[in-house]
């Protein structure tokens, strides 16, 4: 059993006349399978990058570290995120659908982790 | 144009041993296209009741298919065994217990909100945020 902190921090000086200056701290415990930072390249053909039948309810980080090509993050054949140059996204994941990815052209690199809990 | 950052750490002392996790990333929340800063955001909090589904952020995205960014937090503090479920277009992505977050860039595919929460196994407080590329306020009903 091991205890993962995942921290967002979101920050603005001029996004509205106050400013947005807050942080939100999680403590979890990580009972199961683990994949580390890890990078695949994508296509435009979809890519099953996470399988639901191998995992129970975990935790997901994806980075799309290209400088300018989105890609489609699906759960299952649902549209869901498209993560533009540069993006991150984290979210706890039940493991209900297969997480699948697409480029929107080209072969961009997406950076992910998963730790299941 | 507005400048607002997020900022992400992941990190575990215990995860992998004689080797820490610290993974960081930061962006810049940017509209449709990657170069004008977001200015429109819509932020609240809630209390969900259990197997009451609710749906965040009513009549939701204007412009299809735009750039949009979500955060939800479960900030329930009285039983760690409570959770919200959430659904993006329908579809159950996943589960928030007590203290966790999600932050996920989002877009919209039509004009409905499709984001849902369901509280369970007892009233959940959450609050959350939409941060927009477009929005047009509901119409007044006549």
């Amino acid at each position: 059993m091991a205890t993962l902190i995942p921290t967002l921090t979101l920050s603005s000086a001029d996004a509205t006349t106050d400013l947005i200056n807050f942080s939100v701290v999680d403590n979890l415990t990580i009972t199961g399978k683990v994949i580390g930072l890890s990078r695949v390249v994508t296509s435009t053909g979809d890519l099953t990058l996470l399988a639901s039948s191998s995992y129970s309810r975990s935790y997901v980080y994806l980075k799309n570290i290209d400088d300018s090509i989105a890609m489609d993050v699906d759960f299952g054949s649902t549209a869901s995120f498209n993560i533009r140059p540069g993006e991150f996204a984290f979210f706890p994941w039940h493991a209900s659908q297969n997480i699948v990815v697409a480029a929107d052209s080209g072969t961009p690199i997406l950076e992910y982790a998963i730790f299941e809990a | 144009m507005a400048t607002t950052t997020a900022t992400i750490s992941i990190s575990s002392s215990d995860l992998m041993p004689g080797s820490p996790l610290n993974i960081s990333a930061s962006s810049t929340l940017m509209k449709t296209g990657i170069t004008t800063g977001m200015e429109l955001m819509e932020m609240g909090n809630a209390e969900i009741a259990t197997d009451y589904e609710a749906q965040l952020f009513a009549d939701g995205p204007a412009t299809d298919n735009g750039a949009y960014w979500i955060y939800i937090c479960n900030t329930t503090t009285d039983d760690d065994t409570r959770y919200i479920e959430y659904k993006l277009h329908e579809t159950v992505i996943g589960r928030l217990y007590a203290g966790d977050w999600m932050f996920v860039p989002y877009n919209a595919s039509d004009g409905d909100a499709e984001v849902e929460v369901k509280g369970l196994i007892g009233a959940n407080k959450i609050e959350y945020a939409m941060f927009k590329t477009a929005w047009t306020l509901p119409a007044a009903e006549s």
